[in-house]
């Protein structure tokens, strides 16, 4: 019997799917337009972790973006992938924003969704990589939180999550009360694959829910680049590490390779 | 219907023209402080050389006082102990608010915490309360010539750009700085300087409960500490083929890592994986076998001292990256190195 069901969020992004992506040379943001993008492959592994806690306690799974229009087609994605609902948070208002702004829009439109027990983001973003979200969404709602997350059950009297992390060389495990935030670990919970027939009903079934700032209604001071307390100033291309970039072509000769590679190394001291 | 538009609640309450000094949060939780933290006074030194501004860095935990005098060697000015029985175990949002009442006194220009996973696990949360902003993952710092403001320098999209980022007008200005991207300052241990045992911070109750904890890798030399890195990539085409990695990293008494393709696709735990959504590593020899070399895989390569690659390709870009090149299959050319490796040996 299921007696927990639990009402899920995940939190996704929308990113280039590339790592060349471009940087506007004046104002030092990511130019979108011409790059192809992916809901973030970090936040896969989050929505399957969801699925699983669904799978064994039942309950909704509602995923969450806060992108530009075209992510519609990501959380469709998402759909077909098992989730029960999408909505995608929108806006102008909101975009060009830090992790600040970001997490407080964020709060804002998961606060809409409430009661919620378990809110799960991913570890990281491919384009920005700053593990910032998860944290900082606790913070405006006040909720505890923990990152690095590999399993969890929800125990059911006590409507409580627990929980094992992974930190470098060790495996802890955590009790925290619902509602609360687990951010996944990078590489756990593999996502299943999608059918593309599981897409295609997903966009007939299910349309996502388009929310922009007329249904959240923040005060625009609070968010996109005015409620950013950090701006990018410049952005040049990672300069790179001199080396000497010496060439031996060992194709026909491994065992020459191997000689002057020695040679060259006892010169560096090496060997 | 229309909803009444949220009231924003007031920016932070630490106003700039009250903000000085530089405060590093350092972690102590296995009875050191750890490398990583003082690995910070590093950037904080040359900021605080330009900024005429003292150090003071901050250490948690219970029955740490042996601990104290440690950070004046690297060149902190003041270190201030928070020590109370609630921070003998690690949660995110007890160490994070207790941090928050320090700033909250402290008033620090620029709040430093290294990016390790509990670092960037706990600092994002500790901006947010302050209601100021925070950049992840530094990898390089500056002034601001004009406006003093701290230039935190990071590797956004897949570490091919870096971009210089600034906070005009909160304080703290805040960062997490990436482990292993700045070496330790040289030792010194005449230096001295004062000890504040901080007592007005109120340790709140954990929400969370920490239940137990395993440890999962013993006796196992962690890459970013070796000397020698032998590393395979998507080119090694399998598990079995990492065993010929293992012998000639064996050879070098060095120790066996990869690239992202080669984690991916299983053929080695993340913990060995060097990249920027790896580590960073520094030892004196890295040698790329099979890996193509992404902007993200260099990222994490930039310390090391001499770069060997192996490709089948002759056009890879890790060529570019690496001191010495070899082009050749690595089936063939690991062979030849662990020979002319055994038969130099006896003279050395």
């Amino acid at each position: 019997m299921r007696d927990t069901p639990a009402n899920i969020i995940v939190g996704v992004k929308w990113v280039p799917n590339t790592t060349v992506v471009n940087v506007d040379p004046v104002t030092g943001t990511l130019i979108r337009e011409g790059v192809p993008s992916i809901i973030n492959p970090h936040d896969l592994n989050a929505v399957e972790l969801a699925l699983r806690l669904r799978e064994k306690y039942g309950g909704t799974i509602t995923a969450m973006a806060m992108s530009p229009p075209a992510a519609k087609s990501g959380l469709e994605f998402l759909i077909g992938m098992g989730v029960d609902r999408g909505v995608l948070v929108t806006d102008r208002a909101f975009a060009a924003a830090d992790t600040f702004a970001t997490s407080y829009v964020l709060a804002k439109a998961i606060e809409k969704l409430f009661p919620v027990d378990v809110i799960i983001f991913g570890q990281e973003t491919i384009d920005s990589s700053t593990s910032h979200i998860g944290a900082q969404v606790a913070s405006w709602l006040d909720l505890p939180y923990i990152y690095y997350v590999t399993e969890a059950e929800i125990l059911e009297r006590a409507r409580r999550v627990r929980v094992k992390r992974s930190l470098e060389k060790q495996t802890d495990v955590y009790e925290l009360p619902m509602p609360c935030i687990l951010v996944s670990l990078m590489k756990s919970n593999t996502p299943r694959a999608v059918r593309m027939s599981n897409k295609l009903r997903a966009k007939l079934e299910k349309p996502i829910e388009v929310w922009t700032n007329e249904t959240l209604r923040l005060d625009s001071t609070r968010t996109g680049l005015r409620g950013s307390p950090t701006l990018v100033s410049r952005s040049i291309p990672t300069p790179s590490v001199p080396r000497k970039k010496r060439r031996f072509d060992g194709r026909e000769d491994p065992a020459g390779a191997a000689r002057w590679l020695l040679d060259n190394l006892t010169k560096e001291g090496i060997v | 219907m229309s909803e009444p538009v949220q009231q924003a609640p007031s920016w932070g309450p630490i106003r700039r023209e009250e903000c000085r000094g530089i405060l590093v949060f350092a972690e102590c939780l296995g009875g050191t402080v750890s490398e990583e933290s003082l690995q910070l006074l590093t950037p904080a030194k040359m900021i605080a050389e330009k900024l005429q501004n003292e150090i003071t860095v901050a250490l948690f935990g219970h029955q740490i006082s042996q601990l104290a005098r440690e950070p004046f060697s690297y060149g902190a000015d003041r270190v201030v102990l928070v020590d109370d029985p609630k921070l003998v175990t690690y949660c995110p949002n007890v160490y994070g608010s207790a941090l928050v009442q320090l700033v909250r006194r402290e008033k620090p220009e620029l709040l430093l915490i290294a990016g390790t996973l509990r670092g960037r696990e706990m600092a994002p949360y500790v901006a947010n309360v302050l209601e100021t902003g925070i950049t992840a993952d530094c990898t390089g710092f500056d002034v601001d010539e004009t406006t003093k403001d701290v230039l935190q320098i990071r590797p956004p999209f897949g570490a091919t750009m870096l971009a210089y980022i600034r906070t005009p007008k909160h304080r703290p200005q805040m960062a997490t700085v990436r482990p292993n991207v700045f070496q330790l300052p040289l030792r010194d241990e005449s230096r001295k300087g004062k000890v504040v045992a901080e007592k007005g911070i109120d340790i709140p109750q954990p929400s969370i409960e920490f239940v137990s904890s395993e440890e999962v890798m013993k006796d196992q030399v962690a890459i970013e500490k070796a000397q020698v890195v032998v590393s395979g990539g998507k080119g090694i085409g399998s598990r079995d083929g990492f065993g010929m990695v293992e012998q000639l990293a064996s050879e070098f008494r060095g120790v066996v890592a990869g690239s992202r393709k080669a984690v991916d696709a299983g053929w080695l735990g993340h913990e060995r994986q060097v990249g920027q959504t790896g580590k960073t590593i520094k030892p004196t020899l890295y040698v790329a076998l099979g890996i193509s070399g992404s902007a993200q895989h260099i990222f994490g390569i930039r310390e090391a001292r001499v770069v060997v690659a192996v490709n089948v390709d002759p056009n890879a870009p890790i060529f570019e990256s690496a001191d010495y090149g070899i082009v050749g299959d690595y089936r063939a050319i690991v062979p030849a190195i662990i020979d002319e490796v055994k038969r130099s040996k006896p003279r050395a």
